[in-house]
Protein backbone atom coordinates (compact mmCIF):
# COMPACT_ATOMS: atom_id res chain seq x y z
CA UNK A 1 0.00 0.00 0.00
CA UNK A 2 2.55 2.66 0.52
CA UNK A 3 3.88 2.61 -3.06
CA UNK A 4 0.17 3.76 -3.99
CA UNK A 5 -1.31 7.08 -3.71
CA UNK A 6 -5.17 7.53 -2.55
CA UNK A 7 -6.56 10.03 -5.49
CA UNK A 8 -10.57 9.34 -4.28
CA UNK A 9 -12.82 9.28 -1.70
CA UNK A 10 -13.50 5.43 -1.71
CA UNK A 11 -9.49 5.08 -1.94
CA UNK A 12 -8.12 7.61 1.35
CA UNK A 13 -11.02 5.62 3.45
CA UNK A 14 -9.35 2.52 2.75
CA UNK A 15 -6.23 4.59 3.70
CA UNK A 16 -7.78 5.75 6.76
CA UNK A 17 -8.91 2.43 8.07
CA UNK A 18 -5.48 1.15 7.66
CA UNK A 19 -3.92 4.43 9.52
CA UNK A 20 -6.52 3.70 12.17
CA UNK A 21 -5.79 0.04 12.42
CA UNK A 22 -8.82 -1.41 11.07
CA UNK A 23 -6.94 -3.11 8.47
CA UNK A 24 -8.96 -6.36 9.19
CA UNK A 25 -11.59 -4.59 7.79
CA UNK A 26 -10.21 -4.54 4.30
CA UNK A 27 -9.50 -7.63 2.87
CA UNK A 28 -8.63 -8.92 -0.41
CA UNK A 29 -11.81 -9.44 -2.75
CA UNK A 30 -11.45 -13.00 -3.86
CA UNK A 31 -15.18 -12.88 -4.65
CA UNK A 32 -17.17 -11.84 -7.67
CA UNK A 33 -19.28 -9.13 -6.95
CA UNK A 34 -19.97 -7.48 -10.22
CA UNK A 35 -17.95 -3.89 -12.01
CA UNK A 36 -15.02 -3.49 -9.71
CA UNK A 37 -11.24 -3.29 -9.71
CA UNK A 38 -9.83 -7.21 -9.50
CA UNK A 39 -6.30 -8.02 -9.14
CA UNK A 40 -6.49 -11.76 -9.87
CA UNK A 41 -4.41 -12.82 -12.49
CA UNK A 42 -6.02 -14.70 -15.37
CA UNK A 43 -6.11 -12.73 -18.52
CA UNK A 44 -2.47 -11.26 -19.24
CA UNK A 45 -0.87 -14.07 -17.48
CA UNK A 46 -1.93 -17.36 -14.78
CA UNK A 47 -1.36 -17.79 -11.24
CA UNK A 48 1.68 -19.15 -12.11
CA UNK A 49 3.23 -16.58 -13.94
CA UNK A 50 3.04 -18.29 -17.32
CA UNK A 51 0.18 -18.83 -19.88
CA UNK A 52 -0.57 -22.18 -19.78
CA UNK A 53 -3.56 -22.22 -17.28
CA UNK A 54 -5.12 -19.38 -19.13
CA UNK A 55 -7.66 -20.77 -20.96
CA UNK A 56 -7.47 -21.99 -24.36
CA UNK A 57 -7.83 -20.22 -27.04
CA UNK A 58 -8.84 -16.70 -25.13
CA UNK A 59 -12.68 -16.44 -27.14
CA UNK A 60 -13.84 -19.80 -24.57
CA UNK A 61 -13.08 -17.52 -22.03
CA UNK A 62 -14.56 -14.27 -23.00
CA UNK A 63 -17.99 -13.95 -21.82
CA UNK A 64 -17.78 -16.06 -18.80
CA UNK A 65 -14.96 -12.94 -17.80
CA UNK A 66 -17.09 -10.07 -19.49
CA UNK A 67 -20.52 -11.08 -18.24
CA UNK A 68 -20.01 -10.61 -14.34
CA UNK A 69 -17.48 -7.34 -15.26
CA UNK A 70 -14.90 -9.32 -14.16
CA UNK A 71 -11.83 -7.43 -15.90
CA UNK A 72 -13.66 -4.33 -16.51
CA UNK A 73 -10.28 -2.60 -18.06
CA UNK A 74 -10.11 -5.22 -20.84
CA UNK A 75 -13.80 -5.49 -22.58
CA UNK A 76 -16.83 -3.07 -22.14
CA UNK A 77 -18.89 -3.51 -19.40
CA UNK A 78 -21.82 -5.83 -20.76
CA UNK A 79 -23.25 -5.79 -17.05
CA UNK A 80 -24.45 -1.96 -17.19
CA UNK A 81 -22.98 0.30 -19.23
CA UNK A 82 -22.63 -1.46 -22.67
CA UNK A 83 -24.68 -4.80 -22.43
CA UNK A 84 -25.44 -4.99 -26.56
CA UNK A 85 -21.49 -5.05 -27.35
CA UNK A 86 -21.41 -9.11 -27.99
CA UNK A 87 -25.38 -8.97 -29.63
CA UNK A 88 -24.09 -9.34 -32.84
CA UNK A 89 -21.62 -12.10 -31.68
CA UNK A 90 -22.90 -15.43 -30.10
CA UNK A 91 -20.71 -17.12 -30.49
CA UNK A 92 -17.42 -16.00 -30.07
CA UNK A 93 -15.25 -18.40 -31.77
CA UNK A 94 -17.26 -18.08 -35.28
CA UNK A 95 -17.83 -14.02 -34.67
CA UNK A 96 -15.28 -12.51 -32.55
CA UNK A 97 -15.00 -10.26 -35.39
CA UNK A 98 -18.43 -8.59 -34.67
CA UNK A 99 -17.01 -7.39 -31.29
CA UNK A 100 -15.89 -3.53 -32.05
CA UNK A 101 -14.36 -1.07 -30.18
CA UNK A 102 -16.61 1.15 -27.65
CA UNK A 103 -16.38 5.36 -27.18
CA UNK A 104 -17.89 7.16 -24.55
CA UNK A 105 -20.75 9.28 -26.42
CA UNK A 106 -19.95 12.68 -25.15
CA UNK B 1 6.74 -19.62 -47.37
CA UNK B 2 4.27 -18.69 -50.08
CA UNK B 3 2.39 -15.36 -49.42
CA UNK B 4 -1.01 -15.06 -50.12
CA UNK B 5 -2.54 -11.69 -51.14
CA UNK B 6 -6.15 -10.70 -49.92
CA UNK B 7 -7.55 -7.53 -51.80
CA UNK B 8 -8.46 -5.00 -49.33
CA UNK B 9 -12.50 -5.34 -50.33
CA UNK B 10 -12.00 -9.19 -48.94
CA UNK B 11 -11.64 -7.80 -45.17
CA UNK B 12 -14.35 -5.84 -45.34
CA UNK B 13 -16.42 -8.19 -46.73
CA UNK B 14 -15.35 -10.34 -43.73
CA UNK B 15 -16.86 -7.66 -41.38
CA UNK B 16 -19.78 -7.33 -42.67
CA UNK B 17 -20.62 -11.01 -41.98
CA UNK B 18 -23.63 -11.84 -40.20
CA UNK B 19 -23.35 -13.31 -37.12
CA UNK B 20 -23.10 -17.25 -37.67
CA UNK B 21 -25.73 -18.64 -35.20
CA UNK B 22 -29.17 -16.38 -35.16
CA UNK B 23 -31.30 -16.71 -31.92
CA UNK B 24 -32.75 -20.19 -31.92
CA UNK B 25 -36.22 -21.08 -32.42
CA UNK B 26 -38.44 -23.72 -29.84
CA UNK B 27 -37.23 -27.68 -30.96
CA UNK B 28 -39.96 -29.75 -29.99
CA UNK B 29 -41.35 -27.37 -27.31
CA UNK B 30 -43.95 -29.16 -26.65
CA UNK B 31 -42.15 -32.49 -26.33
CA UNK B 32 -42.24 -33.60 -22.52
CA UNK B 33 -39.76 -35.56 -20.58
CA UNK B 34 -39.76 -38.88 -20.34
CA UNK B 35 -40.08 -40.23 -16.17
CA UNK B 36 -36.99 -41.48 -14.97
CA UNK B 37 -35.06 -40.36 -17.64
CA UNK B 38 -31.65 -38.37 -17.09
CA UNK B 39 -31.56 -35.10 -18.61
CA UNK B 40 -28.65 -31.85 -18.77
CA UNK B 41 -30.19 -28.57 -18.91
CA UNK B 42 -28.13 -25.21 -19.87
CA UNK B 43 -28.72 -22.15 -21.77
CA UNK B 44 -26.76 -20.61 -24.46
CA UNK B 45 -26.63 -17.25 -26.05
CA UNK B 46 -28.51 -15.62 -27.50
CA UNK B 47 -31.59 -16.47 -26.06
CA UNK B 48 -31.67 -20.82 -25.32
CA UNK B 49 -32.03 -23.48 -22.88
CA UNK B 50 -31.43 -26.87 -23.85
CA UNK B 51 -32.28 -30.20 -22.67
CA UNK B 52 -30.53 -33.37 -23.71
CA UNK B 53 -31.02 -36.61 -22.92
CA UNK B 54 -27.85 -37.93 -21.24
CA UNK B 55 -29.08 -41.92 -22.24
CA UNK B 56 -28.27 -41.28 -25.99
CA UNK B 57 -26.25 -37.68 -25.56
CA UNK B 58 -28.05 -36.07 -27.96
CA UNK B 59 -30.44 -32.70 -27.84
CA UNK B 60 -33.83 -33.28 -26.81
CA UNK B 61 -35.05 -29.79 -27.16
CA UNK B 62 -34.59 -26.31 -27.12
CA UNK B 63 -36.35 -23.57 -25.50
CA UNK B 64 -36.45 -19.82 -26.02
CA UNK B 65 -35.08 -17.82 -23.16
CA UNK B 66 -36.94 -14.00 -23.36
CA UNK B 67 -34.25 -11.17 -23.48
CA UNK B 68 -30.27 -12.52 -23.16
CA UNK B 69 -29.96 -15.59 -21.47
CA UNK B 70 -26.74 -14.75 -19.61
CA UNK B 71 -25.38 -15.25 -17.00
CA UNK B 72 -27.64 -18.66 -17.31
CA UNK B 73 -26.97 -19.27 -14.00
CA UNK B 74 -29.83 -22.13 -13.19
CA UNK B 75 -31.42 -24.76 -10.61
CA UNK B 76 -33.97 -26.81 -11.27
CA UNK B 77 -36.56 -27.27 -9.25
CA UNK B 78 -36.61 -29.79 -6.42
CA UNK B 79 -39.81 -31.48 -8.81
CA UNK B 80 -37.91 -31.65 -11.99
CA UNK B 81 -40.24 -29.80 -14.21
CA UNK B 82 -38.85 -25.96 -14.32
CA UNK B 83 -35.58 -24.56 -14.86
CA UNK B 84 -35.01 -21.26 -13.25
CA UNK B 85 -32.19 -18.99 -14.51
CA UNK B 86 -30.69 -15.99 -14.04
CA UNK B 87 -30.59 -13.21 -17.03
CA UNK B 88 -30.60 -10.58 -18.86
CA UNK B 89 -27.17 -9.46 -16.90
CA UNK B 90 -28.28 -10.54 -14.19
CA UNK B 91 -31.15 -8.45 -13.79
CA UNK B 92 -34.10 -10.77 -14.06
CA UNK B 93 -34.51 -14.20 -13.15
CA UNK B 94 -36.82 -16.45 -15.62
CA UNK B 95 -38.52 -20.01 -15.37
CA UNK B 96 -39.21 -21.78 -18.11
CA UNK B 97 -41.07 -25.01 -17.94
CA UNK B 98 -39.36 -28.04 -19.12
CA UNK B 99 -42.36 -29.86 -20.32
CA UNK B 100 -43.81 -27.13 -22.74
CA UNK B 101 -41.24 -24.49 -23.08
CA UNK B 102 -43.48 -22.08 -21.41
CA UNK B 103 -42.20 -19.20 -19.16
CA UNK B 104 -43.95 -19.95 -16.23
CA UNK B 105 -42.24 -17.29 -13.85
CA UNK B 106 -40.15 -13.79 -14.62
CA UNK B 107 -38.95 -11.69 -11.70
CA UNK B 108 -36.58 -8.34 -11.98
CA UNK B 109 -34.29 -7.92 -9.28
CA UNK B 110 -34.86 -4.47 -8.55
CA UNK B 111 -37.58 -3.87 -5.95
CA UNK B 112 -38.18 0.19 -6.00
CA UNK B 113 -37.69 3.02 -8.66
CA UNK B 114 -33.97 4.38 -8.92
CA UNK B 115 -32.76 0.76 -7.54
CA UNK B 116 -30.71 -1.45 -9.83
CA UNK B 117 -30.54 -4.69 -8.25
CA UNK B 118 -27.98 -7.96 -9.41
CA UNK B 119 -28.51 -11.29 -8.72
CA UNK B 120 -24.45 -12.45 -8.62
CA UNK B 121 -25.42 -16.72 -9.09
CA UNK B 122 -27.13 -17.09 -5.86
CA UNK B 123 -30.00 -18.91 -6.58
CA UNK B 124 -31.90 -21.91 -5.14
CA UNK B 125 -35.00 -23.48 -4.35
CA UNK B 126 -37.19 -24.69 -1.47
CA UNK B 127 -37.07 -28.56 -1.68
CA UNK B 128 -41.31 -28.76 -2.21
CA UNK B 129 -40.08 -26.18 -5.29
CA UNK B 130 -42.97 -23.88 -3.97
CA UNK B 131 -40.43 -20.93 -2.91
CA UNK B 132 -37.66 -19.25 -4.80
CA UNK B 133 -34.60 -17.89 -3.10
CA UNK B 134 -32.65 -14.80 -4.48
CA UNK B 135 -29.76 -13.35 -3.28
CA UNK B 136 -29.99 -9.55 -5.12
CA UNK B 137 -27.18 -6.63 -4.38
CA UNK B 138 -29.44 -3.24 -4.68
CA UNK B 139 -27.81 -0.12 -5.52
CA UNK B 140 -29.25 3.26 -5.61
CA UNK B 141 -28.78 5.53 -8.32
CA UNK B 142 -29.43 8.72 -7.21
CA UNK B 143 -28.87 11.89 -9.53
CA UNK B 144 -25.48 12.89 -8.53
CA UNK B 145 -24.10 9.80 -6.30
CA UNK B 146 -24.34 5.77 -5.67
CA UNK B 147 -26.12 4.56 -2.16
CA UNK B 148 -24.78 1.04 -2.01
CA UNK B 149 -27.63 -1.34 -0.68
CA UNK B 150 -27.38 -4.28 2.02
CA UNK B 151 -27.54 -7.66 0.08
CA UNK B 152 -30.91 -9.56 0.41
CA UNK B 153 -32.52 -12.45 0.27
CA UNK B 154 -35.34 -12.37 -1.87
CA UNK B 155 -38.12 -14.99 -1.46
CA UNK B 156 -40.39 -15.76 -4.10
CA UNK B 157 -44.32 -17.85 -4.04
CA UNK B 158 -42.92 -19.95 -7.89
CA UNK B 159 -46.73 -20.09 -8.16
CA UNK B 160 -46.82 -16.11 -8.59
CA UNK B 161 -46.37 -16.28 -12.62
CA UNK B 162 -44.88 -13.00 -14.52
CA UNK B 163 -43.71 -10.04 -12.58
CA UNK B 164 -43.47 -12.03 -9.39
CA UNK B 165 -42.62 -9.72 -6.20
CA UNK B 166 -40.78 -11.50 -3.58
CA UNK B 167 -42.78 -12.26 -0.62
CA UNK B 168 -40.31 -11.35 2.27
CA UNK B 169 -36.55 -10.37 1.85
CA UNK B 170 -33.68 -11.41 4.86
CA UNK B 171 -30.53 -9.22 5.01
CA UNK B 172 -27.42 -11.69 4.23
CA UNK B 173 -24.36 -11.89 4.82
CA UNK B 174 -22.13 -9.98 1.92
CA UNK B 175 -20.03 -10.87 -1.11
CA UNK B 176 -22.22 -15.07 -1.17
CA UNK B 177 -22.26 -16.54 -4.94
CA UNK B 178 -23.78 -19.81 -4.97
CA UNK B 179 -25.90 -21.30 -3.01
CA UNK B 180 -27.93 -24.57 -2.39
CA UNK B 181 -30.51 -25.98 -0.25
CA UNK B 182 -30.22 -28.73 2.46
CA UNK B 183 -32.96 -31.59 3.44
CA UNK B 184 -33.56 -29.81 6.15
CA UNK B 185 -34.54 -26.25 4.32
CA UNK B 186 -31.16 -24.37 5.26
CA UNK B 187 -29.30 -23.11 2.35
CA UNK B 188 -25.61 -23.19 1.88
CA UNK B 189 -24.20 -19.97 0.90
CA UNK B 190 -20.88 -19.80 -0.23
CA UNK B 191 -19.54 -16.12 0.29
CA UNK B 192 -16.40 -15.25 2.59
CA UNK B 193 -16.95 -18.76 5.20
CA UNK B 194 -19.66 -21.39 4.39
CA UNK B 195 -22.82 -20.24 5.96
CA UNK B 196 -26.09 -22.53 6.59
CA UNK B 197 -28.96 -19.73 6.51
CA UNK B 198 -32.17 -20.70 7.63
CA UNK B 199 -34.54 -18.49 5.20
CA UNK B 200 -37.50 -18.58 7.64
CA UNK B 201 -35.58 -16.87 10.80
CA UNK B 202 -32.81 -15.05 8.87
CA UNK B 203 -30.70 -16.55 11.40
CA UNK B 204 -27.30 -18.19 10.13
CA UNK B 205 -23.94 -19.83 11.47
CA UNK B 206 -21.18 -20.57 9.84
CA UNK B 207 -21.21 -24.15 8.31
CA UNK B 208 -17.35 -24.65 7.15
CA UNK B 209 -14.57 -21.34 7.53
CA UNK B 210 -12.94 -20.53 4.69
CA UNK B 211 -11.28 -17.07 4.44
CA UNK B 212 -12.00 -17.38 8.12
CA UNK B 213 -10.31 -20.82 8.53
CA UNK B 214 -8.20 -21.58 11.39
CA UNK B 215 -5.58 -24.25 9.73
CA UNK B 216 -2.12 -23.63 11.24
CA UNK B 217 0.44 -23.37 8.34
CA UNK B 218 -1.96 -22.71 5.76
CA UNK B 219 -2.73 -19.71 3.65
CA UNK B 220 -6.18 -18.57 3.74
CA UNK B 221 -7.63 -20.13 0.57
CA UNK B 222 -8.70 -18.59 -2.76
CA UNK B 223 -12.11 -20.04 -3.93
CA UNK B 224 -13.59 -19.26 -7.22
CA UNK B 225 -17.15 -20.34 -7.11
CA UNK B 226 -19.64 -19.02 -9.40
CA UNK B 227 -21.56 -22.38 -10.31
CA UNK B 228 -23.66 -23.87 -7.78
CA UNK B 229 -23.20 -27.55 -8.84
CA UNK B 230 -23.93 -31.04 -6.89
CA UNK B 231 -23.84 -34.25 -7.82
CA UNK B 232 -26.42 -37.19 -7.67
CA UNK B 233 -25.43 -37.97 -3.86
CA UNK B 234 -26.51 -34.77 -3.20
CA UNK B 235 -22.64 -33.30 -2.75
CA UNK B 236 -21.93 -29.70 -2.68
CA UNK B 237 -18.58 -29.50 -3.98
CA UNK B 238 -16.37 -25.90 -3.74
CA UNK B 239 -12.90 -26.54 -4.77
CA UNK B 240 -9.86 -24.39 -3.44
CA UNK B 241 -6.41 -23.91 -3.81
CA UNK B 242 -4.05 -22.64 -0.72
CA UNK B 243 -0.50 -22.85 0.27
CA UNK B 244 0.77 -24.99 3.23
CA UNK B 245 4.01 -23.56 4.41
CA UNK B 246 7.04 -25.57 5.38
CA UNK B 247 10.13 -24.38 7.43
CA UNK B 248 10.37 -21.78 9.80
CA UNK B 249 8.70 -18.59 8.51
CA UNK B 250 5.42 -18.85 6.27
CA UNK B 251 7.39 -18.28 2.78
CA UNK B 252 5.05 -19.28 0.18
CA UNK B 253 8.35 -19.82 -2.08
CA UNK B 254 9.25 -22.75 -0.24
CA UNK B 255 5.70 -24.04 0.49
CA UNK B 256 3.38 -26.51 -0.83
CA UNK B 257 0.66 -25.83 -3.77
CA UNK B 258 -2.81 -27.57 -2.76
CA UNK B 259 -5.58 -28.14 -4.00
CA UNK B 260 -8.83 -28.79 -1.90
CA UNK B 261 -12.06 -28.75 -1.82
CA UNK B 262 -15.25 -27.82 0.93
CA UNK B 263 -18.43 -30.50 0.91
CA UNK B 264 -21.68 -29.77 2.18
CA UNK B 265 -23.98 -33.10 1.51
CA UNK B 266 -27.10 -31.67 1.64
CA UNK B 267 -28.87 -34.90 2.49
CA UNK B 268 -26.97 -35.14 5.82
CA UNK B 269 -25.79 -32.07 6.31
CA UNK B 270 -21.96 -32.89 6.96
CA UNK B 271 -19.49 -30.91 5.81
CA UNK B 272 -15.79 -31.61 5.02
CA UNK B 273 -12.77 -29.51 4.66
CA UNK B 274 -9.94 -31.82 2.78
CA UNK B 275 -6.81 -31.64 0.41
CA UNK B 276 -6.75 -33.75 -2.52
CA UNK B 277 -3.62 -33.40 -4.27
CA UNK B 278 -0.85 -30.91 -5.77
CA UNK B 279 -1.87 -27.90 -7.22
CA UNK B 280 0.09 -27.77 -10.54
CA UNK B 281 -2.68 -26.34 -12.83
CA UNK B 282 -6.26 -24.58 -12.51
CA UNK B 283 -9.70 -26.16 -12.26
CA UNK B 284 -12.60 -24.36 -12.16
CA UNK B 285 -15.39 -26.59 -10.70
CA UNK B 286 -14.86 -29.92 -9.61
CA UNK B 287 -17.27 -32.96 -9.04
CA UNK B 288 -16.96 -36.32 -6.74
CA UNK B 289 -18.23 -39.12 -8.52
CA UNK B 290 -21.46 -40.49 -6.82
CA UNK B 291 -20.67 -43.57 -7.03
CA UNK B 292 -17.40 -43.52 -5.39
CA UNK B 293 -16.59 -40.31 -3.48
CA UNK B 294 -12.63 -40.88 -2.85
CA UNK B 295 -12.52 -39.91 -7.21
CA UNK B 296 -12.69 -35.86 -7.60
CA UNK B 297 -12.55 -34.68 -11.44
CA UNK B 298 -11.75 -31.13 -12.35
CA UNK B 299 -11.57 -29.55 -15.47
CA UNK B 300 -10.49 -26.16 -17.18
CA UNK B 301 -8.26 -27.05 -19.86
CA UNK B 302 -7.67 -30.73 -18.99
CA UNK B 303 -10.19 -32.74 -17.76
CA UNK B 304 -8.42 -34.44 -14.38
CA UNK B 305 -9.24 -37.12 -11.99
CA UNK B 306 -7.65 -37.37 -8.20
CA UNK B 307 -7.72 -40.00 -5.97
CA UNK B 308 -8.41 -37.95 -2.35
CA UNK B 309 -7.08 -40.40 -0.16
CA UNK B 310 -4.11 -41.20 -1.51
CA UNK B 311 -3.90 -37.13 -2.75
CA UNK B 312 -2.86 -38.38 -6.10
CA UNK B 313 -3.66 -37.85 -9.95
CA UNK B 314 -4.77 -40.56 -11.53
CA UNK B 315 -5.23 -39.84 -14.90
CA UNK B 316 -5.53 -36.89 -16.94
CA UNK B 317 -7.13 -36.10 -20.10
CA UNK B 318 -6.36 -33.53 -23.19
CA UNK B 319 -9.61 -31.46 -23.76
CA UNK B 320 -10.70 -29.66 -27.23
CA UNK B 321 -10.87 -26.16 -25.65
CA UNK B 322 -11.42 -24.94 -21.84
CA UNK B 323 -14.77 -26.06 -20.31
CA UNK B 324 -15.60 -24.21 -16.74
CA UNK B 325 -17.96 -26.85 -15.68
CA UNK B 326 -18.23 -30.59 -14.98
CA UNK B 327 -20.91 -32.48 -14.09
CA UNK B 328 -21.48 -36.43 -13.79
CA UNK B 329 -24.41 -38.80 -14.69
CA UNK B 330 -25.53 -40.81 -11.82
CA UNK B 331 -24.22 -43.75 -12.72
CA UNK B 332 -21.09 -42.02 -12.50
CA UNK B 333 -20.24 -43.84 -15.75
CA UNK B 334 -19.52 -40.41 -17.44
CA UNK B 335 -18.71 -36.98 -17.12
CA UNK B 336 -20.15 -33.87 -19.13
CA UNK B 337 -17.84 -30.63 -19.97
CA UNK B 338 -19.99 -27.16 -20.70
CA UNK B 339 -19.26 -23.93 -20.23
CA UNK B 340 -17.43 -21.46 -22.56
CA UNK B 341 -18.65 -22.13 -26.21
CA UNK B 342 -21.70 -24.08 -27.08
CA UNK B 343 -20.30 -28.10 -26.84
CA UNK B 344 -20.69 -30.34 -24.68
CA UNK B 345 -17.63 -32.59 -23.82
CA UNK B 346 -18.96 -36.12 -22.57
CA UNK B 347 -16.01 -38.35 -21.58
CA UNK B 348 -16.10 -41.84 -20.38
CA UNK B 349 -15.13 -41.37 -16.30
CA UNK B 350 -13.22 -44.97 -16.40
CA UNK B 351 -10.77 -44.14 -18.45
CA UNK B 352 -11.21 -40.48 -19.22
CA UNK B 353 -11.60 -41.27 -23.12
CA UNK B 354 -13.64 -39.07 -25.05
CA UNK B 355 -17.23 -40.53 -26.08
CA UNK B 356 -19.66 -37.53 -27.37
CA UNK B 357 -19.34 -33.89 -28.40
CA UNK B 358 -22.44 -32.74 -28.17
CA UNK B 359 -23.18 -29.19 -30.39
CA UNK B 360 -25.46 -27.11 -29.15
CA UNK B 361 -28.05 -24.76 -31.46
CA UNK B 362 -26.76 -20.69 -30.81
CA UNK B 363 -23.93 -19.46 -29.24
CA UNK B 364 -21.46 -19.76 -26.04
CA UNK B 365 -22.38 -21.35 -22.86
CA UNK B 366 -20.03 -18.81 -21.12
CA UNK B 367 -20.50 -18.49 -17.49
CA UNK B 368 -23.97 -20.66 -17.59
CA UNK B 369 -24.42 -23.71 -15.14
CA UNK B 370 -25.39 -26.64 -16.42
CA UNK B 371 -27.73 -29.29 -14.41
CA UNK B 372 -28.08 -32.80 -14.61
CA UNK B 373 -31.25 -34.41 -13.25
CA UNK B 374 -33.62 -37.21 -13.64
CA UNK B 375 -36.95 -36.73 -14.17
Amino acid sequence: MKHLKAINQKAQLLDQAAAQDKVEDVVAMSSVVGCTSTFDPGWEVDAFGGVASLCQPMEADLYGCADPCWWPAQVPDTMNTYPDWSKQAASTKDDWRNLGTVFPKD
Amino acid sequence: MKKTFKPGWFGLAMAALLPALASAEALHADKPLVKGDEYLVVGNYPDNLHVVDLKSDTLFKSCPVPGSVGPATLQVSPDNTVAYLVTNRFDEVHGIALDTCQVVFQAKMEQKEKERAKALFAISLSNDSKQLYVIQTPTTLNTDHYVIGEPRLAVYDTASGLDAKPVRTLPVPRQVTVMQTGQDGSLYMVGPDIYKFDPQSGQYTVAIPSRHWKRPRYAPPDVLSVWPLKNAADDFTILYTTAKFKGKTDDPATADWIYGYFNVNLKTGKTETRDFGPFTEIYFTGVRSPKDPNLMFGVLNRLAKYDIKQKKLLAAADIPHSHYTIAMNKDGSKVYLGGTWNVLSVFDAERLKPVASITLPGGDMGAASPQIFTR
